[in-house]
């Protein structure tokens, strides 16, 4: 099928929960690569009669298409497992399969998994033109990424001078000259303190250096610029101390910073180990602010075990990480900016810390009390692949597969955790197409995504129902990308190009003199180079 | 025709990838550049370029030369070797790329052999580098280690160490270490056989790692030096990036690598490597998310497989065709006498005047200077390109049509 034409999905078994659909049999009619309200009786139809019809899937907060992954990919090439390009694919790609796949096997391989929308969550400005690229290279997605902002000199300078009209101005047109979609913020203050004696932040009021510059104004500046400027999804935080025992209370304290804020805190898994020495859970306490505040939503960054890498702009972590397990490291200082740290992991099921990691990653989910706002997310490739999401699913799904689970691995540190206590909750299909698809597109202040309502994107996942879950969600039927028809019987029939999602949001320009002079004092790039011109498409609507 | 002025192009002349050129044009032709430089005035020269298409010498139309580039490649299906040289936007990298892919080719750049070894020695260690900008602002200390930029790099002092930076009180330390012929901007601070210097870098890294005791009187001049390293806020360490022998570029690359690390712990580094200009990142790093290898990936199976132990260009013997996309000029003298063996398809700037007598010879300009896109510079920083000079048929556009001619996978012989 191309776009222009028409087919109606007959039949299938509708998990819509955006539109409060739960399980009804349905049709769902497409045209124009849009959702139809009906079509013609003799329109052309799809028999998905038993099948499981849901909006394809939208990932929040994965790392796909950045300079990082890049270097990911040269780091580990021991890796990497060649891929063949998908036959009878006009122009069809090989590529190579591993941690961080090569660009075309990442578009098809998450195609193969019926998702159709993804973001890269931590890109550098003056990288952002490397982003788009590789995004070119990656097929079958819409794609967009964050813009890294929680360690930008100026922005700090701004925050430092109080100057909280201005930082909003600026944020809009970096946002808007690299084409990203939202704020991303990474250890608030800490990136720009380990490239100074300093090392790290890792108190909410901590001051970086002898400025004012603290987490907590970072946090407080750019999410409140954020929402001023209408954007759709809202500031994106990767708290400060990730990884370190005890990191739960920064978590929780940031959170409450932001009270009556919008803000979305990213794989809260990562933040989430409690305090009093020691590695233990802290997801009751963490979730129970989430469930409490609907202003607030996260991301989980489930552990699964196996292999994975680190891609992180949190530069000290990386450093912890090499420091911890003697591997293969890389650190990259990005100017006026962020930081970079790469190396490999490997979760294994009998270790402690990885056991509980993993455990607490399903607590969250688990004690959530509004799917909406905790959404799946792998962090890929840092918590595990993107891949593994049809078996975070069945987890969740099933309690006997997560009992089977939890008998395996390793107990030392998972006293107190809610797993042990017999969580009993099953997710069912409405809650999964939530957390894969509506939630995220919510989140993100996607309308046209997420859903199968009239006047939708037509990216449309259809599931042979199976009682093995993790092979149900492993391989759709059908995958329908705005109307085209992408993934049949899991084999890939057509590639096409994905939709760029970026912003433009407008600002004052008079914040524009200042911001040349910082760079032209301090930056390698020209100023008028910072920005990326000819973008594929349109920008999004703001506010 | 009148004289102007193009603001802020971006140089290809060497890794900075300067991007505050004004070129001067005087009736079409480059006249000038501020700021003046010897390697960017080599790499405008006067913006002409030959705009022949030969096939065998003999002159053809476009569709005539891509009508014997198809009828080449694509018998050596299996059997071909692509090779990516300077000279080509990101664009045109990637679209040949795909020819590669769609060939079952071994694609590998043309400076692999010069560049090959430090790569590697990444991919078993890792790297602790930055971008340039933080060698400006940060870097108190700057150690030139048998890498001058005088001469090859000339800007670099002038734009990151002459400079003020933001986050530098006082004086910045400038150091050079000298081994063999090749010495620093500055006296050195330290002389070394090349011998010695592998073991020097063990040595430096060991006495930072304080596992070596710094007061023996054979490491005087190395503990010295590396407590000045260890003391610094944030050191730079500027190497060479491409050349010399496959072995001792090993050595060097993984003690430079395992140094920079190293001083992690006690301070913070960043290692800069000099790599050479032309967009030779770039190619590297279109590759590396294609295939997900730098360099030396075969296509022969139908699948990437990274072979950096039998690198293309010295594995002509397998090849029943070659492709060679950018400038040949880069490619040293055996390797442009291998490809006097083999029906040779050359698309790039001057291809018209290669000696190896191609078969197919398509002359294109220049990235940078007739055509636009995205280069990147020595720390992997993606730049735009502004096109100076019009009028030469643009590589991108002349290797995309080459790709689609040559139709998708299966179009047969």
């Amino acid at each position: 099928m191309s776009r222009g034409t028409r087919l109606r999905i007959r039949g299938g078994t509708v998990h819509d929960p955006a539109n409060g659909v739960d399980g009804a049999v349905q049709d769902i009619c497409i045209e124009d690569g849009r959702i139809v309200a009906s079509l013609p009786d003799d329109a052309p139809a799809l028999d998905a009669r038993g099948m499981i019809v849901m909006a394809g899937g939208v990932d929040i907060h994965s790392h796909i298409a950045s300079s990082s992954c890049n270097h990911a990919r040269r780091l580990l090439p021991e890796e990497r497992v060649p891929e063949p390009a998908p036959p009878g694919i006009a122009g069809g790609r090989s590529g190579s399969m591993a941690s961080v796949p090569s660009t075309f096997t990442t578009g098809y391989r998450y195609a193969g998994l019926g998702y159709t929308t993804v973001f890269d969550a931590a890109v550098a400005p003056i990288m952002a033109r490397h982003t788009h690229h590789e995004m070119d290279d990656t097929p079958c997605i819409d794609a967009g990424f964050f813009t890294l902002m929680g360690n930008d000199e100026y922005l700090l300078r701004l925050v430092d001078q109080g100057e909280r009209g201005r930082a909003k101005d600026y944020m809009a047109w970096l946002l808007g000259s690299v084409g990203g979609y939202a704020v991303k913020i990474v250890n608030p203050g800490g990136v720009e303190a380990w490239k100074t004696p300093q090392r790290n932040l890792t108190g909410l009021d901590e001051a970086l250096g002898s400025s004012k510059v603290t987490p907590r104004a970072i946090l407080e500046t750019l999410a409140d610029a954020a929402n001023g400027l209408g954007l759709p999804h809202p500031v994106h935080i990767h708290c400060n101390n990730l990884g370190l025992p005890g990191n739960a209370k920064t978590t929780l304290e940031s959170m409450q910073a932001l009270e009556g804020r919008r803000a979305h805190f990213t794989h809260l898994q990562f933040h989430c180990y409690g305090e009093g020495g020691g590695w233990k859970s802290a997801a009751r306490d963490l979730i129970a602010h989430v469930n409490a505040h609907p202003e607030t939503s996260v991301d989980v960054g489930q552990v699964m075990f196996g292999p994975a890498v680190s891609i992180t702009a949190d530069g000290p972590v990386g450093f912890l990480l090499h420091g911890t397990s003697g591997k293969k490291w890389v650190n990259i200082d990005v100017e006026l900016e962020t930081g970079c740290g790469i190396g490999p992991l490997m979760y294994k099921d009998k270790a402690a810390v990885a056991a509980l990691q993993w455990a607490i990653g399903l607590e969250l989910f688990l004690l959530a009390d509004d799917p909406w706002r905790v959404v799946l997310s792998t962090d890929h490739p840092n918590g595990a692949s993107f891949m593994a999401y049809p078996q975070v699913i069945e987890l969740l799904m099933s309690r006997a597969r997560r009992d089977e689970a939890l008998a395996q691995v390793n107990q030392k540190l998972l006293a107190g955790s809610a797993l042990l206590d017999g969580l009993g909750r099953e997710f069912t299909l409405n809650e999964i197409a939530i957390i894969t698809r509506a939630g995220p597109a919510r989140l993100l202040g996607l309308r046209h995504k997420g859903h199968l309502g009239v006047g939708a994107d037509a990216d449309v996942t259809i599931y042979g129902s199976d009682a093995h879950l993790a092979q149900m969600f492993s391989s759709p039927r059908y995958v329908f990308k705005r109307g085209e028809l992408v993934v049949e019987e899991g084999h890939l029939r057509h590639a096409p190009a994905g939709r760029r999602l970026y912003l433009r949001p407008g600002f004052d320009d008079a914040v524009l003199p200042g911001v040349k002079r910082h760079f032209d004092q301090w930056g390698t790039v020209q100023f008028d180079h910072i920005g990326v011109r000819d973008l594929p498409g349109a920008p999004l609507e703001v506010g | 025709m009148s004289t102007h002025v193009v603001p802020n192009v971006t140089c290809l002349g060497c890794g900075l990838l300067c991007d505050d050129v004004a070129i001067a044009l005087e009736h079409g032709r480059i006249g000038g550049m501020a700021p003046h430089c010897d390697r960017g005035r080599a790499w405008f020269g006067d913006g002409q370029v030959p705009a022949k298409i030969l096939v065998k010498d003999a002159t053809v139309s476009f569709d005539a030369a891509l009508a014997e580039a198809i009828a080449l490649l694509r018998p050596a299906e299996g059997r071909a070797l692509v090779v990516l040289g300077p000279g080509l936007s990101t664009g045109a990298v990637r679209a040949g790329i795909a020819i590669a892919d769609r060939l079952r080719a071994t694609v590998d750049t043309a400076t692999s052999a010069g560049a090959g070894e430090a790569i590697l020695a990444g991919q078993r260690r890792g790297r602790a580098t930055s971008t340039l900008g933080e060698v400006k602002n940060r870097a108190d200390l700057v150690l030139f280690w048998g890498a001058d930029p005088t001469a090859t790099h000339p800007r670099f002092l002038e734009r990151l160490v002459a400079v003020a930076g933001s986050h530098v009180t006082g004086e910045r330390t400038v150091v050079s270490v000298r081994i063999g012929d090749a010495g620093g901007p500055t006296s050195p601070t330290l002389e070394l056989d090349e011998a010695q210097e592998a073991s020097a870098l063990a040595v430096l890294r060991g006495l930072v790692l304080g596992r070596l005791p710094a007061a023996t009187p054979e490491h005087a001049a190395l503990a010295d030096l590396a407590a000045r390293l260890a003391s610094a806020r944030y050191v730079a360490i500027v190497g060479p990036g491409e050349g010399r022998d496959a072995r001792s570029s090993a050595l060097r690359a993984e003690g430079l690598i395992a140094l920079a690390q190293a001083l992690n712990r006690p301070t913070r580094c960043t290692l800069i490597s000099l790599r050479e200009g032309g967009n030779r990142n770039g190619i590297e790093s279109a590759l590396s998310w294609q295939a997900g290898y730098p360099f030396a990936v075969s296509y022969a199976t139908g699948v990437p497989r990274y072979d950096p132990g039998e690198r293309g260009l010295h594995e002509l013997w397998r090849t029943d065709a070659a492709l060679l996309l950018g400038d040949w000029r880069a490619l040293d003298d055996t390797a442009l006498a291998a490809l006097a063996e083999v029906p040779t398809v050359v698309v790039g700037p001057r291809a018209s005047d290669a000696p190896f007598a191609p078969a197919v010879a398509i002359d294109t300009g220049v990235a940078g200077i007739h055509e636009g896109g995205v280069a990147y510079r020595l720390d992997d920083v993606p730049l735009p390109l502004t096109p100076v000079v019009d009028g030469a048929r643009t590589a991108a556009m002349t290797i995309t049509a080459l790709a689609e001619a040559l139709g998708p996978r299966g179009a047969g012989a």
